[in-house]
């Protein structure tokens, strides 16, 4: 069967028939996905009854591997997966749900807060590939949404005025939002604000994006409150629906997305129910602007 | 009174009425009537003086004195010492645009999040009357979102959910998630959160509408994070485009909407360059506490 690409939004998002991932990739294959996400910034995989080393395998086909250090807050002794992973379940090391006041949890809620992953490390991912080995079958959908089309939409005026504006990422920023301040100096330390450009481009394709996350909580020059204010409209602007793609998941979907090109999010389940999804990340290779000295990593 | 409406789920306009002029009691009762039904009476080319608009509110209940001039320096206030007349401006004390870093500007910029005048107060506002004297030529448009359609639109199985909930409302919680935190000594008692009903039923129509609000901090019985997550989750449901009326102002239009049923709030504009004076005034809300924790209530 052969490779081929389905739309499943109008303007990002296909799904991915005739590869079996689970195998060993040809280098065409590697070829044919990588300009398929080029293009797609999201591509699904249905059917694919990955082992977590499959999945690692899979995703080496795309760069190194992203280290996960920085990027929860789970203690090697409290880990279920394998470091290389980022357990995005409700489900302690041994297999039981989170408790609804547990700490990994409450940590966990912003992730449904729109967001590109590892937007708060100086060099951030490219890819995140994301395998549902136990979904909830109502609610857990992920969300994506095109920073493409939203850079497109915006009017004239405005992309001269974001063109070169820095902001701030940390997870820090994120998690207030929510009211979780449950760190400690350590952790804040590791999740010291970073900067990013707002706007990308794209090396393959040279489209330009808008590198928004919720992450981000400060605009360099800016006053905090105008920065926020300001980035929650833009926030808005490219989640609007017609941007929007919410992945309804079945078991066994591999899901593969580019942090450069989308944000995403999870939608609200039943957490008496299990969700077991495992993520890797490909990690980026280079700096989207220049640091400052006290820049975390 | 002729009341035309302009949105598909509420939001009317008088043409008809000088609201600068004292009223009948039967043109109270029609605005009163509109108000229950449109939620939101935009009156269009209505030149005020403060003591006009002072008037006109007084004719629907028990004004409040705004918080922001509460907690101003008399010397900063340019309004003078009449703190039931909110200065919804970006202007000093001595007339001149407020300065990017002016502290003042800093913490209206939470208007620009979708909230529920004095929802942060034990006995949160009823109506709330805004007044054009001068508007600026591009963005600022208020909007508004009906917290009726709202709710309607809810699932059964939300509705069953935020029946019973109770939220918890401060200023602080707004402020705070756009990183202000500047409070001057002496206002712990304006500060600390007061609890509302999340679902709440109109005194008058019967109908019911979610008291949301960018105030909320927290639900009672909720873990922090998860409630504040689910908050957001109802606000970006109740605020999509078809239950959004977005009003661009005109000098002297007087808009005038029910905090019990809409939220609202304000869009970027170059404050910074233009200036925009409006000016509020708020009358005491009824039929909206919950019991309150003994010292709870700010006031």
């Amino acid at each position: 069967m052969p490779v081929a690409i389905q739309p499943l939004h109008p303007l990002f998002a296909g799904e991915m028939s005739g590869v079996d991932i689970t195998r060993p990739l040809a280098r065409d294959e590697v070829s044919a996905i990588e300009a398929g996400m080029d293009r797609h910034a999201v591509l699904v995989f249905r059917n694919q009854q990955l082992t977590d080393e499959q999945q690692l395998a899979f995703t080496l086909n795309f760069g190194e591997l992203e280290h996960t250090r920085g990027t929860g807050i789970s203690k090697p002794g409290e880990l279920r997966l394998d470091p290389a992973f980022a357990d995005v379940s409700n489900l302690d090391k041994d297999n039981k749900l989170l408790a609804r006041d547990n700490r990994r949890r409450l940590y966990s809620l912003g992730n449904r807060l729109w967001h590109s992953d590892s937007s708060f490390k100086a060099i951030p991912a490219t890819y995140s590939l994301l395998s549902g080995r136990i979904v909830v079958d109502k609610g857990g959908e992920t969300e994506f949404a095109d920073m493409r089309a939203a850079y497109d939409a915006l009017d004239a005026a405005t992309k001269a005025e974001i063109e070169d504006l820095v902001c701030e990422h940390s997870l820090i920023y994120s998690r207030e939002q929510l009211g979780f301040d449950d760190l400690s100096a350590e952790e804040r330390a590791t999740m010291r604000p970073v900067r990013q450009r707002l706007v990308r481009t794209h090396p393959v394709t040279g489209r330009k994006s808008l590198y928004l996350a919720s992450h981000i909580g400060a605009i360099i020059g800016w006053p905090m409150p105008e920065a926020r204010a300001f980035i929650r409209d833009l926030l808005e602007h490219a989640t609007q629906p017609q941007f929007v793609y919410a992945h309804k998941w079945r078991q066994w979907d591999l899901v593969m997305w580019d942090n450069r090109q989308v944000m995403h999010r999870v939608r609200r389940y039943d957490e008496t129910k299990v969700r077991d999804m495992r993520r890797t990340t490909v990690g980026g290779t280079e700096l989207t602007v220049a640091q400052d000295a006290l820049a975390a990593e | 009174m002729n009341i035309s409406q302009v949105h598909p789920v509420f939001v009317g306009e008088s043409s008809d009425l000088d609201i600068s002029k004292p009223l009948t009691r039967d043109q109270v009762a029609a605005i009163e009537a509109g108000m229950d039904r449109y939620a939101v009476l935009v009156f269009r080319d209505q030149p005020l003086t403060d003591e006009q608009q002072l008037e006109f509110s007084r004719n629907f209940g028990e004004l409040e004195v705004t918080l922001a001039g509460q907690m101003a320096k008399p010397e900063d206030r340019r309004l003078g010492d009449r703190l039931e007349l909110g200065d919804i401006s970006n202007l000093t004390a001595r007339n001149e645009l407020r300065a990017r870093d002016d502290r003042s500007r800093m913490y209206a910029l939470a208007n620009r999040l979708w909230h529920s005048d004095a929802s942060f107060r034990a006995v949160g506002a009823g109506y709330t009357l805004l007044h054009g004297r001068i508007v600026p030529s591009k963005g600022a448009n208020t909007e508004f979102a009906d917290m009726r359609a709202a709710y309607d639109a809810l699932d059964d199985a939300t509705k069953a959910e935020v029946e019973d909930l109770v939220t918890e409302h401060s200023i602080v919680y707004s402020r705070e998630q756009i990183g202000f935190n500047d409070y001057a000594e002496g206002n712990a008692d304006r500060l600390r959160p007061v609890q509302h009903r999340l679902v709440i039923t109109h005194p008058v129509t019967g109908r019911k509408s979610l008291y949301l609000s960018s105030h909320i901090g927290g639900i009672v019985g909720w873990p922090m994070p998860e409630a504040r997550a689910f908050i957001r989750d109802l606000i970006e449901h109740a605020t999509q485009p078809e239950f959004v009326y977005s009003h661009k102002w005109r000098v002297n239009d007087m808009v005038m909407w029910d905090n019990r049923t809409v939220m609202h709030r304000a869009r970027r504009f170059n404050d910074l360059n233009e200036v925009r004076d409006l000016r509020r005034t708020s009358i005491k809300g009824t039929g909206l506490i919950v019991e309150q924790a003994p010292a709870q209530a700010a006031e």
